[in-house]
């Protein structure tokens, strides 16, 4: 137990110059788009009063080096000051916790539900090579895979929102009152296109990977053993096949949950779903600088605990790559 | 001695994009209770496919498209899946060529060993099963069962991995253990404890023991009887003794000449060519391309397999007139 903890923060300080390299290369990037004052003055249209002016330069730091500067930002960082919104005037930090929040249910909702119909099909599919409806699966998770999430929520918003007019095509909750007056249902009719959309997506990688992980360890000699020792078929598929084939899975969903919490700007710029992509993507193209970097901040903590979770929960489903 | 096992004419297909591949082209084989059967040939000739048959656990696209199997007085293949499956394990088990692979690498030993235990036997509690499998680890020689017991197989040895998956073959106590090349992948030093081992558990045991190998050597000295297959069908059966001093079969003549001899100074011999293609094996006798006794006839038609003497079986339409060389 004692070499775990060692091992966690062995990686914990690992991370340490990981988040200080995204984070300082964030900042001399957006410092390369621009002066933000020029920008808020700009929005004042020339109206910025001078002592006002000259707040703003002493808050931003014009003038000194940006290597002092992002000193600065660290600190600040460490108060869990991400900055003022140049387009809003409010604070960063409190404006990114419920992007936080909407991409994380949009992504985890998609990812459960995919892996519930992903694995039973992939098995399905394993143990059923080369047959009719094995083809077919696998053609439709080719599709699925090869296909950019908003070009389907394009097609999509178009049969159901507007061909069919069943589902509402864009944000996460009406601006009014909905008429059955409940505000859940509300939600879920706003998550169900985004949500299926990704679902397919991912349930196109689930079943390829599984399913090719399967066919592998199906030919596996512990398998027949397994079935020699007097085992039901069930068991054997799912205590031994299945535990071995997702083992490697656990891995690649892992690491791209890291990068999906980031928010998929594209998914999420279709159906105008204001998480954490969508909203990194209008931050960008408004100059909000603090903004992107507060997101980019954000991100670059989710994906470094996201992999490390991973370590951790791999090293709990395969002994051979337990820490000793 | 009465039969235990008796395969008669068994053909296991499997079904491939490139054709079907007559692994198993008409195999018979007669084990009798209690004996060590040797069941040899070069690899591909359907001495594993032969054993996975008799267990039905043949993997797909492999299947059994005919044949008789009887065990015990019972016919294995028209047993329900449900029947045959309380056979596996409890009264015919098999133990792995590769150890590596055949224990599964995400369970420790004694999950494994309780499972082989409790498969088909829930009657068994589990403190029971622990007990059982813990003794199992000592009846395969192995040092510190009760630590070994928590282990997984990456934290154990190639030898002492075989020899858990002995253990597991033995876990309720078959009647019948086919071993497919159980030392094939083991050190040499190694390969002679787990054989002397498998010696001493078979009597111990009371079991009948099915040796599947390449080794001539491991036959000398581990069988009594044994069934020689080429390219999926049976070319020679016979005792051990006969078979080494007096084979019949040109395919067994090359297999002798093809063991290395420490008493003599001579070129070690290879069967030469390969082993066909079993899409589309040879017409006639199938070993006639590599034979060197081979006569237009070998070409055309099938040999019978026929009797040289009491026990003594051969495929070889020219096993009368030639006087072939054994073991001197």
């Amino acid at each position: 137990m004692g070499s775990l903890i060692n091992y966690i923060i062995r990686r914990v300080l690992f991370m340490i110059p990981v988040f200080i390299g995204v984070t300082l290369f964030t900042f001399l990037i957006g410092n390369a788009a621009g002066n933000p004052i020029n920008l808020i003055r700009l929005a004042f249209k020339g109206t910025l009063p001078q002592n006002v002016y000259l707040q703003l330069v002493a808050y931003y730091h014009i003038g000194e080096n940006p290597l002092i500067r992002y000193l600065y930002y660290l600190w600040d960082l460490i108060h869990f000051d991400l900055g003022l919104s140049i387009t809003s005037q409010r604070p960063v930090a409190s404006e990114i916790g419920p992007w936080v929040w909407t991409t994380l249910y949009l992504q985890l909702s998609a990812l459960a539900l995919a892996l519930l119909i992903g694995i039973p099909i992939a098995i399905y599919s394993a143990r059923h090579q080369h047959s009719k409806s094995d083809t077919t699966i696998t053609g439709i998770a080719i599709f699925g895979y090869s296909t950019p999430t908003f070009w389907l929520g394009i097609i999509f918003i178009y049969i159901f929102s507007f061909y069919l007019r069943v589902l509402p095509s864009s944000g996460a909750v009406s601006a009014i009152t909905p008429w059955w007056g409940n505000w859940t249902l509300d939600r879920i009719a706003h998550l169900i296109l985004p949500m299926t959309v990704l679902t397919y997506v991912q349930l196109a990688t689930i079943i390829r990977l599984l399913r090719g992980n399967l066919l592998e360890v199906l030919k596996q000699d512990y398998i027949l053993a397994a079935m020699a020792s007097g085992l039901k078929e069930r068991a054997v598929i799912y205590g031994h096949a299945l535990r071995n084939a997702i083992t490697p899975i656990i891995t690649i969903i892992g690491l791209s949950l890291g990068a999906s919490l980031a928010g998929a700007p594209g998914l999420e710029t279709a159906f105008s779903w204001p998480g954490l992509g969508y909203e990194f993507t209008q931050a960008a193209l408004a100059l909000d600088i603090p903004t992107v970097l507060g997101i980019t901040v954000i991100i670059s903590v989710m994906v470094l605990v996201a992999n490390l979770a991973t370590d951790l929960v791999y090293g709990f489903l395969d002994p051979r790559v337990r820490v000793s | 001695m009465e039969d235990l096992l008796k395969v008669e004419d068994l053909r296991t297909y499997f079904f491939t994009e490139a054709g079907v591949v007559k692994a198993v082209d008409g195999i018979s084989l007669d084990v009798r209770k209690g004996e060590s059967h040797g069941l040899v040939g070069e690899s591909g000739s359907g001495k594993s496919v032969t054993a996975l048959s008799v267990m039905r656990i043949v993997p797909k696209p492999g299947k059994i498209v005919g044949g008789k199997i009887s065990f015990d007085g019972t016919d294995l293949l028209t047993l329900k899946e449900d029947d045959m499956r309380r056979v596996r394990g409890s009264k015919i088990a098999m133990v792995f060529q590769d150890p590596i692979s055949s224990l599964d690498p995400l369970y420790t030993v004694g999950k494994q060993l309780i499972e082989a235990i409790r498969a088909n036997n829930e009657t068994v509690s589990k403190e029971q099963a622990r007990d059982m499998a813990i003794s199992l680890l000592s009846n395969v020689e192995i040092s510190e069962p009760e630590r070994r017991f928590n282990q997984y197989p990456h934290e154990l040895s190639g030898g002492m991995k075989q020899r858990i998956a002995i253990a597991r073959a033995l876990a309720r106590t078959p009647t019948l253990l086919f071993a497919d090349e159980p030392t094939t992948n083991l050190d040499v030093t190694i390969q002679a404890q787990v054989l002397n081992l498998m010696k001493d558990l078979k009597k111990n045991f009371n079991m009948t023991l099915v040796l599947i190998t390449h080794d001539m050597g491991i036959i000398a000295e581990m069988t009594s009887r044994v069934t020689v297959v080429y390219a999926g069908q049976v070319s020679e059966s016979a005792e051990t003794h006969t078979l080494f001093y007096h084979p019949t079969h040109p395919y067994t003549e090359a297999l002798l000449k093809a063991v290395p001899r420490l008493d003599k100074r001579k070129q070690l011999q290879s069967v030469g060519g390969n082993i066909p293609n079993l899409i589309d094996p040879p017409t006639g006798c199938r070993f006639h391309p590599r034979c060197p006794y081979a006569i237009q006839i070998c070409k055309e038609k099938v040999p019978d397999y026929e009797e040289v003497e009491t026990d003594h079986f051969v495929a070889c339409h020219r096993w009368k007139e030639l006087s072939l060389v054994g073991v001197q």
